[in-house]
């Protein structure tokens, strides 16, 4: 294939992968997600396939469906512990715990080159056992998964803002956003009104305030109420003295914003969140990583939208006589989407490293989860500290965090930014 | 340049009231009553006058100013009445708080608490030869309705509170009235609902005596509020631990800068080469690495007695004389300072030498370095006097972007090291829940991180006269 008939796209995606680290990274990248996807079916304490008085299962398959309450467990799973039956035939996964289970002949913290108490090597501890009996290495499978899926969802949540915060900043400028004076007051008015009707009356879940559904369910009213008066102010504006059009310098009110976000000391608002949440768990926390940092996606963006504004195919579609949002979201945002890569690939690297910073300090992290920060924990509370317990989770911290600044490195090269 | 310094400090007040704004949110959001915390013998005295009960948590609570409206306004239902505030206790007024949400009709939410109330001082007031398991247990439930929220929870345990008064007709008797108050009072609550008023917004201006206002002049006046835990002024704890956390900070921008130079301009000048890709790769290296796993390895490295490597007193700043002044503790603490500082200097040496090679490339591609080596200056010449010179500018403003990451990063580290900075501070007093000292820490955080920002911008203002012009 020829330079010339490949998108923009396409060449992008070759000059990146060009660069040897980048394709180092990526391979990184596929198997930390191998094993956060199938962390359970490599590191668990239940077997992958076993017979038990000539019954065939499948325990690991089965506890997906147990979760779903599809299924339940047959007479000998629940009265013994998986690590006490009596099986005909058994296949362990490749790691034969969980990082939940518990190793009661390896309590105290073993080391993975001494004498462990173990059945066979089959059960040995490769990377040693932290104080309690965890296993290091599920403990860092399992860890994969809390790691990725903790900067996936502050990636998220600060892309959703970043975008579009950046989008409006960057299309409209300072001169492009005009909106009637009714159509000002209504919004400031209905601003109010919508927290009220969505977070202060009672159909909002007072037991669950942090709730997935409440604060979806809460900030749907508030959009409701805020299209509402948008509607009204409208109807409204058709009166000469309200109907007069106002203009609303967009672009340097979202640029306080992201001053305003920059010179929050980041980990500091984080901790301090985390620690009032009443049911810590690390999903929260992440939620608020990405409230806070998503000024680097609306930095970029605002900046790529200035660029394309200026395009001809935009002032063809205005042109055109398509709606404004139209030509957002369906002309312009797809085309200054790609540099957002670069900020989600740095951001991913930051919010890991915040991830494990907070189960470091063991705040905002419920306490039974086994994380990578929290077997770095054990070593800065106890006084005799394990160079496993050190070595192999920090390692796995640094790899993943370099990895995705290098990702974000060769993503920026390749598209010369 | 005044007008300049002017207009960015002007930039500051918008910043600091959404920073203030966030801090004293999250401290009204967060869990506990902080008059109990304060006053924790005030929890046990279950027993005695009610009434005194109430006045020596009140005078606690008007001491943290808890007794004042939060904010300048509220937007709530109109069902709640406008002097809401004044139930001081946290647990009280969030039990009143969720029965209201039941029924919308705050009258019978109050008369009910009133009667609930009066049951309560009735049973305090028993003559002696009427005490004994029924009324104890009475009491008990009486204290458990004050934190019931839930109307069918109460009713419950109303039924409850009369079979117990059943089984003693002599304690029945004596609380006759109170309990068929109370029983009346709740029956009242339960059918004289006004729910739409749950559902009608409305706006309460309270003016300028509220908390948040005496907070904020509090805190521009220098005084940043009293810490839960000992009572003590947060300014003097905070003012301690700023001195050590910039101490460090301050100390490793130094060095970072100090080191970083001069290796980006190496790399430079070695460009492609494999000096330039060994330094390259480590730099890249460095800045991923974790400096609070770094910490926690030189720990391990320096205190596991099998390595024998224990030269540096790693944990604790010692003790010192209280009279000790500053520069005493420094020269007695600089052997505990060495390690946190290399955890916090790497991190940013590794950014600003591959911003400076990047700086240094640039400033080389140019015209006048051509002009110039055409010329025949010698190569040191080109280097040192013209292109590093021009390069240098950019290096400036990265001062804006390390300093905050530098703070972050020294929370972690001066954990790992024990050293009484702010970041000890504020993880400390979040864990004692001690929230007035974790949102100072905090504005002080943002404040600072506003000034460093400032300080790169004024520099680089300074340096190159273009930018105030515009």
């Amino acid at each position: 294939m020829t330079t010339d008939t490949l998108t923009y796209q396409q060449a992008v995606w070759q000059r990146f992968r060009r660069r040897r680290s980048v394709r180092w990274a990526l391979r990184g990248l596929y198997f930390g997600l191998f094993l956060a996807l199938f962390a359970d079916f490599l590191a668990n304490d239940k077997p992958l396939f076993c017979q038990i008085n000539g019954k065939i299962y499948f325990p690991v398959v089965q506890s997906y469906l147990v979760q779903l309450a599809w299924s339940h467990w047959d007479d000998p799973f629940t009265t013994e512990e998986w690590s006490e039956q009596k099986y005909t035939r058994v296949w362990y996964p490749l790691i034969p715990y969980s990082n939940t289970s518990i190793d009661h002949h390896n309590l105290s913290s073993t080391s993975p080159l001494e004498e462990q108490n173990v059945v066979s090597w089959r059960f040995r501890h490769w990377l040693g056992t932290d104080g309690v009996g965890h296993d290091v290495a599920a403990a860092l499978v399992h860890g994969t998964r809390t790691a990725l899926s903790a900067g996936m969802v502050a990636m998220l949540v600060a892309s959703l803002i970043g975008i579009f915060l950046g989008a409006l900043a960057g299309y409209f400028g300072d001169d492009g956003l005009y909106l009637s004076r009714i159509q000002v007051v209504f919004n400031l008015l209905a601003f109010p009104i919508g927290i009220f009707y969505g977070f202060g009356t009672p159909h909002y879940p007072a037991d669950a305030p942090l709730g997935v559904l409440g604060v979806s369910l809460g900030l749907l009213w508030l959009l409701g109420i805020q299209f509402l008066a948008n509607i009204l102010a409208i109807a409204f504006g058709r009166i000469p003295w309200l109907g007069k059009k106002m203009r609303i310098p967009i672009d340097s009110l979202i640029n306080r914003l992201i001053e305003v976000f920059d010179s929050v000391p980041t980990l500091l608002l984080i901790l301090s969140m985390a620690a009032i949440l009443a049911r810590p768990n690390i999903l929260y926390a992440m939620a608020i990583i990405g409230l806070i940092s998503w000024t680097g996606i609306a930095r970029l963006l605002r900046a790529e939208m200035l660029k394309i504004r200026q395009l001809q195919y935009i002032e063809a579609a205005q042109a055109l006589g398509y709606s404004r949002w139209r030509i957002i979201f369906r002309h312009a945002l797809p085309n200054a989407l790609p540099p957002v890569l670069i900020a989600i690939a740095f951001g991913m690297a930051s919010a890991i490293l915040i991830e494990a910073s907070l189960s470091v300090l063991g705040i905002g992290v419920a306490a039974d989860t086994v994380t990578w920060g929290s077997l770095l924990r054990q070593i800065s509370t106890t006084y005799h500290p394990e160079w496993w317990l050190a070595i192999f989770p920090g390692l796995a911290i640094f790899f993943s965090v370099l990895l995705f600044n290098y990702l974000g490195d060769g993503l920026s090269r390749a598209m010369d930014k | 340049m005044l007008q300049y310094i002017a207009r960015r400090l002007l930039l500051f007040v918008p910043t600091l009231i959404v920073i203030s704004f966030m801090a004293f949110g999250l401290r009204q959001l967060a869990p506990g009553d902080p008059v109990d915390t304060l006053n924790k013998s005030g929890k046990g005295e279950m027993t005695g006058d009610l009434a005194t009960i109430e006045r020596a948590y009140l005078e606690k609570a008007r001491l943290l100013q808890m007794d004042k409206p939060t904010f300048y306004f509220v937007i709530n239902a109109s069902a709640y009445p406008d002097t809401f505030f004044r139930i001081v206790q946290r647990a009280r007024r969030q039990t009143l708080d969720a029965i209201l949400q039941q029924s919308g009709n705050w009258a019978a939410v109050s008369h009910y608490f009133t009667s609930l109330q009066q049951l309560d001082q009735a049973v305090r007031n028993l003559p002696i030869s009427l005490r004994g398991e029924t009324s104890v247990q009475t009491q008990r439930n009486v204290q458990d309705l004050q934190f019931t929220a839930q109307i069918p929870l109460i009713k419950k345990r109303v039924e409850l509170l009369k079979k117990r008064l059943a089984t003693n007709p002599k304690l029945a008797a004596s609380l006759k009235q109170p309990t068929a108050n109370l029983q009346q009072q709740f029956d009242l609550l339960q059918t004289q609902t006004q729910f739409w008023r749950l559902y009608l917004p409305s706006f309460k201006w309270y003016g300028l005596d509220n908390q948040y206002h005496h907070w904020v002049v509090g805190c521009l006046k220098g005084n940043l509020g009293i810490s839960y835990v000992d009572g003590q002024p947060v300014t003097d704890k905070i003012k301690a631990a700023l001195n050590w956390t910039l101490l460090i900070n301050v100390f490793s921008i130094f060095l970072a800068y100090l080191f970083a130079i001069p290796l980006g301009v190496y790399a430079a000048r070695r460009k492609d080469r494999w000096q330039d890709r060994v330094i390259g790769f480590f730099l890249f290296a460095l800045f991923a690495l974790p400096s609070f796993w770094v910490a926690i390895m030189l720990l391990v490295l320096f205190t596991t007695p099998e390595l024998g490597m224990q030269f540096f007193t790693v944990t604790g700043i010692s003790d010192l004389a209280e009279g000790a002044t500053f520069g005493e503790r420094f020269a007695a603490n600089i052997r505990h300072l060495i390690l946190p500082v290399i955890c916090l200097t790497y991190g940013s040496l590794a950014y600003i030498a591959r911003q400076m090679r990047g700086a240094m490339l640039q400033t080389l591609d140019q015209d006048f370095i051509r002009t110039a080596r055409a010329k025949g200056m010698p190569e040191w010449k080109v280097i040192w006097r013209h292109a590093f010179r021009n390069a240098l500018f950019p290096m400036i403003t990265l001062f804006g972007a390390i300093f905050p990451s530098m703070l972050a990063g020294s929370i972690l580290v001066e954990s790992v090291f024990n050293i009484p900075g702010m970041g000890k501070l504020a993880i400390g007093a979040i864990g004692q829940q001690d929230w007035p000292v974790v949102y100072a820490v905090l504005m002080i955080g943002a404040v600072l991180t506003m000034l460093g920002i400032l300080f790169s911008d004024l520099l680089y203002a300074w340096a190159d006269p273009r930018i105030s012009a515009t």
